[in-house]
Order: structure tokens, then sequence, then C-alpha cells
């Protein structure tokens, strides 16, 4: 397929794409409402029985060792907190996209949801670093989407990866973004956030998938679009990319105007997020 | 003699002198695997080190030394010690070779984010004293190495996905 081709099918797949769960929209959407507390949560996952069995066999799992079991859903959401509810649905409602084998970039099943659950966890805790206030859940929930294009054009980029890989090493391109867009007229910054709309979800989630690489570019949100953009970086610097593509982008350094980030900050927040990562990965992943 | 894969995970190490085994650490990212051959015994030593400095975390350095530099190049040179029969690291040095890779960065890093550069350093000022510089390596750069090395071959491979597989 030539590069219109290519975008006319990946803008008819987005156009194709089941909706989410309305439980899970709703979750992913309350992370942007200023004023929500557990009891709204708790609400929107009591209509969902499958949502409510998922949460408890969450709650209960091996890892959390826990000594007794949970039987209340009130319970097992304030146990979870906000986030892992967040994570439990969207696995539930999207999980055959985000845990999919990405041929396109030389990524196996799962990576692309490893690496999305590990910026969640960074953004989370980026997120009190911002110079202007970040909230930490909807930056979990970003984390959680940020590459969701990656998903859906994949499947366009075919064998390329190696090829892309190396023209970027000899400086024909600037990132992996500019080589997916030289292919496929779109790249999946620009597909995750018309995936968004799709799902229409809250705008700061949209456009956290459009400005995770260059968030100097977005007109609002900059402190959560920065929040996400290192996010990404430590979760591919840690080792948890999406295949080929990992590293292969650019540090915006222009971060230090948005959060409050030196060395040792950064090496604790490393440090903190293994350790998150650690104990949810058996859960999720 | 079937292959046996050993898996070094983030901040953990492997010793081994069993020939028919072979140690692999994934997706190394800024972290560094330091591996350590040993060929007067055939045994063969593989780090995978996350950070330079233990100072951030003495918690998680007592439980997970390999986790830093400083505290998990001692805590695997000792186990090498002991399985080599060699005692102190004097001895150790004679007829070993090291190797390291891994350490990326992401482009246009700065400082503060060069945390692969920073682990090498780190690394080799703790080798160099020991008489343990690595011969070989395979570091910095844009990519996530995945690292094999055979115990009675004593070969290192390295691979990362859209590059393919090369020997350091």
């Amino acid at each position: 397929m030539n590069r219109q081709e290519n975008e006319r099918a990946v803008a008819r797949q987005i156009a194709e794409l089941p909706l989410l769960s309305s439980s899970a929209s709703q979750l992913l959407a309350l992370g942007a409402a200023a004023d929500h507390g557990l009891a709204d949560i708790v609400r929107i996952v009591k209509h969902d029985a499958i949502l409510t069995s998922r949460v408890l066999k969450v709650v209960n799992s091996a890892a959390y060792a826990r000594a007794v079991e949970i039987h209340a859903i009130e319970h097992a959401v304030s146990l979870l907190g906000e986030d892992m509810v967040v994570t439990t649905a969207l696995r539930e409602a999207a999980g055959l996209l985000l845990a999919k084998r990405l041929t396109g970039y030389a990524a196996e099943a799962g990576e692309l949801w490893r690496h999305s659950l590990k910026t969640a966890l960074a953004a989370k805790l980026l997120a009190p670093k911002a110079r202007s206030p970040v909230n930490g859940e909807l930056a979990f929930t970003c984390g959680l989407l940020h590459d969701l294009g990656k998903a859906v054009i994949s499947d366009y980029l075919e064998q390329t990866a190696g090829k892309i890989r190396q023209a970027i090493e000899q400086g024909r391109f600037p990132d992996y973004l500019a080589a997916e867009r030289a292919i496929l007229g779109i790249d999946h910054a620009e597909a995750g956030h018309k995936i968004c709309r799709r799902w229409q979800l809250p705008a700061p989630l949209a456009e956290s998938c459009r400005h995770h690489h260059q968030p100097a570019a977005a007109e609002r949100w900059q402190g959560l679009l920065y929040v996400v953009h290192l996010a990404d970086i430590i979760a591919m610097l840690s080792g948890i990319g999406t295949g080929a593509d990992t590293l292969q982008y650019r540090l915006d350094r222009d971060y230090e105007r948005h959060l409050e980030l030196d060395e040792a900050g950064l090496n604790s927040t490393m440090l903190a997020v293994e350790r998150e990562f650690a104990q949810v990965e058996d859960i999720f992943c | 003699m079937t292959s046996n894969n050993k898996v070094v995970g983030v901040g953990e190490f492997a010793v081994s002198a069993n020939q028919g085994e072979r140690i692999k650490t994934f997706a190394l990212g800024s972290c560094v695997a330091v591996i350590f051959l040993h060929k007067p015994s055939r045994s063969v030593g593989l780090i995978h080190v996350a950070l330079p400095d233990s100072r951030i975390s003495p918690d998680i350095a007592a439980k997970r030394p390999g986790y830093f530099a400083d505290t998990g190049i001692p805590a695997i040179l000792k186990e090498m010690a002991v399985l080599t029969g060699t005692g102190t690291s004097n001895g150790l040095a004679r007829g070993m070779v090291v190797k390291m890779a891994g350490g990326a960065n992401v482009m246009d890093t700065n400082n503060t984010f060069n945390i692969g550069k920073r682990n090498i350093l780190a690394l080799k000022k703790i080798l160099w004293p020991l008489g343990m510089g690595p011969a070989a390596e395979d570091v910095g750069g844009g990519f996530s190495r995945t690292v094999t090395v055979g115990v009675a071959s004593g070969r290192v491979f390295i691979s990362c996905a859209g590059k393919g597989e090369w020997e350091l």
C-alpha cells in the first residue's frame, strides 16, 4: 500500500474500533473531572457485574497477600485505589487491543501493555513534581493510554522496524514519529488522539496521546503533558518499551520549566517506579 | 547437553559453572549488564545494575545489592570468589575477562536523564582498581539490549528489536 492508502486504511480501522464499555469510559473520564471521590468509582463499578467481579479478583489476588478475602466492592475499591480500578477496567475493556503483538514494531504480545502500565505509574509519581498542579490520577490514566495509537498503526508498518531504525541512525529521520508519518501519513500520537476522540474520552486524555513526544506543541495542559512525556522516557530507559522504537524519540529539555526534577529526584523516581511495577506486574501483565 | 537459560532480572545477578547453562538478561535500557568470564574455572557471572549509587536507598541495597553499582559489584564478586575457589578479588582478577553492555539513553538527552552514562562510569570506577576494567563493551546509544552468555563457550551475544543479534 502507498502512503495515501495506508492513511485511509488507518482512519477506517479507527472508525471501526469497538467502543469501550460504558463503565470503562466513565472511569477514564472521571480522572479528568475536578471533583470526584471513591464513592463515584464505586457507583460506576457497581453497575457493571463483570467489572465488579474483576475488581474483586484483583483485590484478592495472591500478589497482595491479604489475610482475609474481600467481598464488598466498596472495600475493594478503597484498598485498590482509583488507579488500579481504572487499570482493571481498561484491561477488561480494551485488553485485546492494548496487549496485542505489535508486528510493525517487532514487539511481542503484552509489551505495549507493560510499557503503558509502567508509564502510568511513572506519570503518577512525577505529577507532584510539576510546577503547576497536575492531578496524579489523571496523569496515571494518560500514561495508560498514551501509546494507544501504536496498536492500530502497527499493522500497517509491516516489516519496517529494522529499516526505520537504520534510517534514524543514518539521520534520514529525526525520530520514529517522523518515520511513521513518512510511511503512513499519520504517526502513533495522532492515531491515539483519534482513538480517544472515537471513544469520546475527555480532551486531556486525547491531547496527551497527541503531544506526549512534543509537549511544547500543545496549547493547554502543558504540565500534564510534560509529565507524560518524561514518564514515557523513564519507562523506556528502564527497559520497558514497545520494541524497535524504544528510545528512538527526543527528550524535550524544556521540561525543566514545567517540572522540578534533578538527578537525585530522577533516580528516586526510577527506583519507586520499579518497586510499584514489580507489585502490580503479576496481577495485570 | 541441553542449554538451560538462567534469567537475571533488574537488580539481580547470577553466577554459574554449569557448562550446560546460559545466563540471560532482558531489555537493559539505561541499566548495564556486567559479564564476568573466569576462564581458568570456566565460570561466568552476570549482573544487571540499574543505578550507580546505593545511598539513595540503603533499604533496597540491603535487600537487593545488585540494583546499584557500588553494592552490586562486591556482591557478585564475593559469589564468584566462592564459586571459582579463588578466595580474594586479587586471585579472581587473574584469568578474568570482563565485558559490559547497556547504558542506553534517549535522543537529545541532558545530564540528568543520562543515567546510562552514569551507570557505566560508576561501574568502571569500581572495576578498574580491581584490575577488572572491561575488555569489551557495547554501551550507550538509543536501544535496549538483551544479553545472553553461554557458560561453556564464554561467548556473549547482544540482541535488540529491529537490530538483530551480534557478538560482543
